[in-house]
């Protein structure tokens, strides 16, 4: 580990000499500037470990040196001096990002000690950021790690079951075989538990969303649609597409999470709904926002219902005979999911109609957009 | 003229995975061979020769699946079985990417042929796996 580096900022010579003998002694590397200008020069060129300044220079001035050294990096410790001490310089100083002040004349004494602290305190910053980037790197691992391990075996036990109901594994009786496929069918269910409590620890950390690009909405929406029919036909449900044909519009986005939002109202919109019902799928746009409704001719939901359902783990009670494998996340998570997209999401609904979900995201404003 | 069964190696540290999906190549009459981890894999595929490969992502803890589908996909050492089509199974969702689209050029790795999540429905690999020898 090399010895720290220091930068004075003086015009006056004899105090760049005075101050480099001090700290040539101290165990300091050091460099110099006459003027701001210089010696902002060499904090890009040197990054320095602490900068001394003086405040009154010609040229740029004390402060000046501190907003641009903030600008370029604040965990650069500046320490300024100056023969014309004063409260008000003080607290300028410090507001402009400086670790101490320290008035003229000082002792060698004293600009040790306060070079000192400066570097102590710069080194503790420096480890607690190299410490939150590690722990952000294991909690990524760990993550990963517990979904292996909790998925690992079950999806092992559902992948014999998936055999067996194949009958690549032999004949099996009908009774059995119900059995195994009711058995399988609460498996799926908690292998979704699973994913959305993993979603939910995500969200904890921020990390739910990837970095949002840009997407074309209707064509992530139309390949939903597409991806849903066989659902909405199990369930007897039909689902209807409205929305422009190309390419007309952006948003920024993550598909994958929207993905998830869409197709957990779209799931939704189907499973809630009535034999025979619509499943209404609709993209438009207002002037900053993309709008996207989901429209069921289902069950609805109470007016006394209706402010909770994006409360974690509300659950409003099934459709008869139908077995859903939801968690109650679904709804909570896609609503964090939307937020993180500065989107909004919103239902009405009326009991024994059907619900409407109403999902706005924001535009991407291109250039030869018209207003 | 007898036509010889495609091969299969199925690369997988899940025992009973690779017994299950055994049990659905079989069905269809391919031959399947087996491997425990990237390194018998990597034995395996120079070896073996086979037509396609079932690759696990994630074995024992570590991403070995990646770098295994990149080496076969780019490296020298596997220069004599570079276009084996391989198809990516994995347990943990959102790691290799969305369903509908592979992240693994984020890290510079070659793309496999295919994705499969876990647990596989017999009819939906059978079709992926034919589609690829097909080609």
């Amino acid at each position: 580990m090399q010895d720290p580096l220091v930068l004075i900022i003086d015009d006056e010579e004899s105090m760049r000499d005075s101050c480099s003998q001090i700290l040539l002694k101290g165990r300091y590397r050091v460099e110099t500037a006459p003027d701001g200008t210089t010696g902002l020069q060499k904090i890009r060129d040197l990054r320095p470990d602490a900068v001394i300044v003086d405040l009154k220079m010609p040229g740029i001035s004390g402060f000046e040196v501190l907003e641009n050294l903030r600008l370029i990096d604040p965990r650069i410790m500046a320490i300024v001096v100056t023969g014309y001490a004063t409260v008000e310089s003080a607290v300028e100083a410090m507001k402009k990002g400086a670790f101490d002040f320290l008035p003229k004349p000082f002792t060698p004494e004293e600009l040790r000690m306060i070079l000192s602290r400066a570097l102590e305190y710069r080194r503790l910053a420096l480890e607690a950021e190299r410490l939150r980037r590690e722990k952000k790197l294991l909690e990524d691992n760990v993550i990963t790690m517990v979904s292996h391990q909790l998925r690992s075996p079950l999806v092992a036990i559902q992948q014999y079951f998936e055999v067996i109901l194949a009958d690549i594994a032999g004949r099996v009786e009908d009774k059995p075989k119900e059995m195994i496929r009711r058995a399988s069918e609460r498996l799926t269910g908690l292998l979704n538990l699973i994913n959305d409590w993993l979603d939910l620890a995500r969200i904890d950390q921020g990390r739910l969303v990837g970095k949002l690009k840009p997407l074309d909405p209707g064509k992530m929406m139309r390949k939903l649609v597409e991806f849903m029919t066989p659902l909405a036909k199990e369930f007897e449900v039909t689902l209807e597409w409205s929305g422009p044909e190309g390419p007309n519009f952006e948003v920024l986005g993550d598909e994958e999470t929207l993905e998830q939002v869409f197709t957990n109202l779209i799931s939704n919109a189907i499973a809630y709904n009535k034999p025979q019902g619509r499943v209404r799928i609709g993209l438009r746009a207002d002037p900053d926002f993309v709008v996207i409704e989901v429209q069921d001719t289902g069950i609805g939901i109470s007016q006394d219902h209706l402010p909770f359902i994006f409360d974690q783990f509300f659950q409003v009670s099934r459709r008869e005979g139908k077995k859903m494998k939801g968690s109650g996340l679904g709804l909570s998570i896609a609503k964090k999911i939307v937020e993180a997209h500065d989107g909004r999401i919103d239902a009405s609904s009326e009991l024994g109609i059907g619900s409407t979900f109403t999902v706005w995201i924001p535009k991407v404003r291109r250039e030869a957009e018209p207003v | 003229m007898t036509t010889i069964a495609p091969k299969i190696l199925v690369i997988d540290d899940d025992p009973d995975f690779r017994a299950a999906v055994t049990a659905i190549l079989a069905s269809a009459s391919y031959d399947v061979i087996a491997a425990d981890s990237a390194a018998e894999g990597k034995t395996k595929i120079l070896a073996e020769r086979p037509d396609l490969i079932l690759l696990d992502i994630m074995m024992d803890g570590l991403f070995d699946g990646f770098s295994l589908c990149h080496s076969v996909k780019t490296s020298k050492e596997f220069e004599g079985v570079r276009t084996t089509p391989i198809i990516f199974i994995s347990a943990v969702k959102d790691i290799a990417g969305a369903r509908f689209g592979f992240k693994g050029e984020e890290q510079g790795m070659a793309d496999p042929d295919d994705y499969v999540d876990k647990p596989v429905a017999p009819a939906d690999l059978l079709a992926r796996i034919d589609r690829l020898l097909k080609k």
